[in-house]
């Protein structure tokens, strides 16, 4: 459906020479790809331990109570003391841990007091914890995977459904245009911000954390996918008139064949200028969302919560919020680099010229 | 009581018995006034003679013995001066002026009505007794369970009008009436007071229809309605009197034109002319001339904006408040600008737990409750979250003296004793994530919810410790108001929660234990538990308790009016609903911790026994000398002796 014409292979060769843009996605890329194994990078379990002879993987494998490793109590195993307790005994059992040993939900008091540390090296706590005494580097980490998948998520739903009606609209005309078209200037004068607090806040909150996410994502796009259609509509009335979608239609193509092969591909390119800025505005707007408590469910680690934590205790404990701060500032320029680069190797103006 | 003082009093009642009118309706004092009501008023007394009896003073029981609270220490410190005003904070603003009715109970109230307006008498706040207020003396027929009343005839409302007999009897009607919309306060005025006598203007009694112990307090504590102003109380009460602000008692009061800057801030300003100005226990009392509040929604900024100097005070309660936001090598508390106190209290504790519903699934089994109480590490979390500055709560009603069970102490936390428990119901091995589960494979997991997004961080640390005893709990915090919904319609597992408790000689069961407020039909003839029974809604049973031996002695307890029996059912009562194992106790706030500017004053002890919180009984004053003198002093980089002070005389 979407094979590399001459057309698009110029416009990726000219993405790929603007180097800012090229650079900053092939970072997002590999951040992305980083993003499905956060288990281990940072996790509070070890990524092997060897104990009398046997090989463990935990973090792949049910929880292994302490009575696993010789230690006397029934529960989840504590790595980073049973480390230390083989550094100590100096026998042949050994562990490694992930680069970040701490998990993103565990409070880690220092002298069992809940507070802010700062980053320290010897702790493991690179960029230090946060109010409740959990590592920030995990919870950035993890926060970051659901932010970024969740606002891939959305700009995909967003995208299909926009596109499915716009296209629609555009083809079918008429009636359908006419009524489609009221009530999309109804549904998108509802405030999208409140809708989604009032529709979030009757959720019950004893829905599991996925649900919820998902529940956020569906009311999220609901109120999301008008704009898309505008820009759909339009296209699809523009080459709905030229001459080789006649042809298409008199040598009897059908409807959906005329709409897939031969309209949409000619209609996209306009539309994929727009898409990392739809990221960018879904990354903000999760993050507004946390940032008020209307969003993510705690204790899902988040860069909103993170934020809202950090501005509560600037003067105690900046780390917080530098933290966070910096990985959203870092997050959105790389995004925005690609959109800005994609946008001008997609210029049509390049490509009208006559020569 | 003095001999002086009864020879006052029955030289005034002689006097107002000679002016005043015995006559029966509210006519003849009404009509004077212009009022528009006074037939339906006159009516509804007319129509409730059981309830409204209108005698003469010559029916005044003779050989009463009258008190006035005269043996009390003053409350308040002389040094106390007038003027200044203070800057305090409002989180919200409030969405109506009115003290009753719907959206009047707010957090703003207490400034209106209950820790500044005047009752008949009050409780001081060292002591269990009273202090006269608006009454200049009472006297207790605890056998005919009636408390006599005289006025303090000088006593006038804000405007200028007297507070007579007519403003008591008119608050039943008030408060009776469906135009306020409150049922709550329908039902405590309609079933717990029996009757009002007027004798004449200033003298009353009123009669409760149990002989409780505390039967004095009910009576006592009752706040008169200015019958003159709600001349034109209708249907549209709600609406009409959603922003006035009534004549009050109350040494402050607010111009609803000038001092009500809507969803900014509300001034309270202080009435020179109030007639209590010079009575003992509130001449030092009620301090500033002006009490400014400005809307700061964000704690964050609220603490700001103490930082800054813009409010005066700070509650420092919470520990990261007092330990990192504002630790005592602050520079500002270095230099002494800014003070900081502990102060332990003496209160009933409000009670902060886990309550277990007992109707759910699993939750009905004694073992489990009772693997739950040692599965919950409450140690930790008053170690790790509150500094060890708590206390663990030994049971559900601690902080009433000997009424509370002198032995009983809440289950420890201990993994081996909390899995024997699970086991005996059926859960011994443990599953691929750690969580103990049954022969049929159904895990250990109950959801706990909570309305306190602040104590969020308790519950992890309970679901962290719990997971080692094999049992896991969903946390579910809720915004306050769904969280009491939830509550109040059974819907929760387990509910992480606590009662306000008011200043009570001894703690109340029905609401909580009795299974009337549990079950409609609760039992079976034969006395088992009804299989059919339906949840009963918004009652406080929220552990679904319906135990008949409970039901026997609450009744006993309730009907009750020897104090020694009441305390032994109170002990065993407390015994029965330790066994029971449906609520984990939580901790207990021993007092509360304040940081304030230094140019806010407090007396040389700094505050009471009773007190809640610091400006509650409002003995605190603005020096504005020592604001001044505070600013300049930074502005040079001067500094003062720092103060850091702890006043523990009351600690328990």
């Amino acid at each position: 459906m979407f094979n590399m014409n001459p057309e698009t292979q110029k416009k990726i060769r000219r993405f790929k020479g603007i180097k800012r843009g090229y650079y900053s996605f092939v970072i997002l890329i590999g951040l992305l790809s980083l993003t499905s194994i956060c288990e281990l990078i940072a996790n509070s379990r070890a990524l092997l331990v060897s104990y009398q002879g046997t090989l463990y993987f935990p973090i792949y494998s049910a929880f292994h109570p302490g009575t696993d490793f010789g230690l006397d109590y029934p529960y989840e195993t504590n790595y980073r003391e049973l480390k230390q307790k083989f550094l100590n005994e100096g026998g042949d059992n050994w562990l490694v841990m992930p680069l970040v040993q701490y998990n993103p939900y565990e409070n880690n008091a220092q002298n069992n007091v809940f507070r802010p540390a700062a980053p320290s090296l010897s702790k493991g706590h690179y960029l230090g914890t946060d109010t409740t005494s959990r590592d920030i580097l995990s919870r950035l980490i993890y926060g970051t995977r659901i932010a970024l998948w969740f606002a891939l998520a959305f700009t995909l739903s967003v995208y299909a459904l926009g596109i499915v009606i716009g296209c629609a609209m555009g083809y079918f005309g008429g009636l359908f245009d006419l009524i489609f078209q009221r009530f999309i200037e109804i549904w998108s004068n509802i405030p999208f911000l409140y809708m989604v607090i009032i529709v979030f806040s009757v959720i019950p909150s004893g829905f599991p954390t996925s649900t919820r996410i998902g529940l956020l994502l569906f009311v999220m796009v609901l109120f999301s996918w008008t704009s898309i259609t505008y820009y759909m509509r339009t296209e699809t009335y523009r080459e709905k008139s030229r001459d080789y979608v006649s042809a298409a239609r008199i040598m009897g193509a059908s409807n959906l064949r005329i709409i897939f092969r031969h309209i949409l591909p000619n209609a996209l390119s306009t539309l994929i200028t727009f898409v990392p800025f739809t990221v960018i505005s879904s990354i903000t707007a999760i993050t507004a969302l946390d940032f008020l408590g209307f969003g993510l469910p705690p204790p899902t680690p988040s860069l909103g919560e993170l934020l809202k934590q950090g501005t509560g205790s600037l003067r105690t404990a900046p780390w917080i919020v530098i933290s966070a701060f910096g990985t959203l500032v870092i997050l959105l320029t790389l995004i925005t680099f690609v959109g800005e680069a994609i946008r001008e190797s997609f210029d049509p103006k390049k490509f009208t010229i006559y020569k | 009581m003095t001999k002086k003082t009864v020879l006052i009093s029955l030289a005034l009642i002689g006097l107002t018995a000679l002016n005043g009118c015995s006559g029966p309706k509210d006519k003849q004092e009404s009509n004077s006034l212009g009022t528009n009501n006074f037939e339906e008023v006159s009516g509804y007394y007319e129509a409730h003679p059981e309830f409204f009896v209108f005698r003469d003073i010559e029916d005044l029981p003779a050989n009463l013995k009258w008190e006035d609270g005269s043996h009390l220490a003053e409350i308040g410190s002389e040094s106390a001066k007038k003027g200044g005003t203070e800057y305090r904070r409002l989180q919200d603003f409030p969405r109506t002026l009115r003290i009753v009715g719907p959206d009047s109970n707010g957090s703003f109230r207490p400034m209106i009505l209950d820790y500044v307006t005047m009752p008949l008498a009050a409780r001081p706040p060292d002591e269990f007794d009273f202090y006269p207020a608006l009454a200049r003396s009472w006297a207790i027929d605890q056998n005919n369970k009636t408390v006599y009343i005289k006025l303090e005839p000088e006593a006038k409302w804000s405007d200028g009008q007297p507070i007579t007999t007519q403003d008591f009897l008119f608050m039943f009607f008030f408060y009776q009436s469906n135009y306020i919309v409150a049922p709550w306060y329908n039902n405590w005025y309609g079933t717990q007071y029996s009757k009002i006598t007027r004798y004449d203007q200033h003298t009353f009694s009123i009669t409760v229809p149990e002989n409780k112990p505390d039967m004095d307090s009910r009576v006592l504590g009752l706040r008169p309605v200015p019958r003159h102003y709600y001349v034109e109380l209708g249907d549209d009460f709600i609406d009409r009197y959603q922003w006035k602000f009534p004549p009050t008692t109350s040494p402050y009061t607010l111009d609803t034109e000038k001092d009500l800057k809507k969803g900014r801030s509300i001034t309270l300003r202080r009435d020179k002319n109030w007639w209590a100005k010079d009575k003992k226990n509130y001449r030092y009392r009620f301090n500033t001339d002006k009490i400014q509040f400005t809307v700061i929604r964000d704690n964050a900024k609220h603490f700001e904006a103490f930082r800054r100097g813009d409010i005066d005070q700070f509650d420092l309660t919470l520990s990261q408040y007092w330990y990192e936001k504002l630790p005592d090598d602050d520079p500002d508390v270095n230099s002494g600008y800014i003070q900081k106190t502990v102060f332990f209290n003496q209160h009933p504790r409000p009670t902060y737990g886990l309550w277990i519903n007992t109707n759910k699934d699993l939750l009905d089994q004694k073992s489990i409750r009772v693997g739950i109480q040692h599965a919950s590490n409450w140690d930790l979390v008053i170690e790790s979250f509150f500094r060890g500055d708590y206390k663990r709560m030994k049971t559900s009603s601690d902080g009433y003296g000997e009424f509370s069970h002198p032995i009983i102490k809440a289950r420890e936390f201990n993994i081996e004793k909390a899995q024997t428990a699970f086991a005996e119901a059926g859960f011994v091995e443990r599953g691929d994530d750690g969580i103990l589960k049954n022969l049929e494979g159904k895990r250990l997991s109950f959801t706990v919810s909570t309305g306190y997004e602040r104590f969020q961080d308790i519950l992890t640390i309970l679901k962290e410790e719990a997971e080692k005893a094999g049992l896991e709990l969903i946390i579910e915090v809720l915004d306050s108001t769904t969280g009491w919904k939830k509550v109040q319609e059974k819907k929760h597992d387990i509910h992480f929660v606590a009662f306000n408790v008011g200043l009570e000689m001894y703690p109340r069961f029905w609401e909580t234990y009795h299974s009337d407020n549990a079950y409609y039909q609760p039992f079976l003839p034969n006395g088992t538990l009804n299989p059919n029974r339906k949840i009963k809604t918004q009652t406080n049973n929220l552990e679904m308790l319906a135990i008949p031996e409970m039901d026997r002695m609450i009744n006993a307890y309730r009907a009750s009016s020897s104090k020694e029996e009441m305390k032994k059912l109170a002990h065993n009562m407390t015994k029965l609903h330790h066994e029971h194992a449906s609520f984990v106790p939580g901790f207990v706030q021993p007092g509360y911790r304040l940081g304030y500017w230094r140019w806010v004053r407090y007396p040389e002890h700094f505050n009471y026994k009773y007190t809640r919180s610091s400006t509650q009984l409002f003995v605190h004053w603005i020096d504005e000398k020592i604001k001044t003198e505070t600013w300049e002093a930074r502005d040079k980089n001067k500094s003062f002796s720092p103060k850091i002070e702890t006043y523990d005389q009351f600690a328990e």
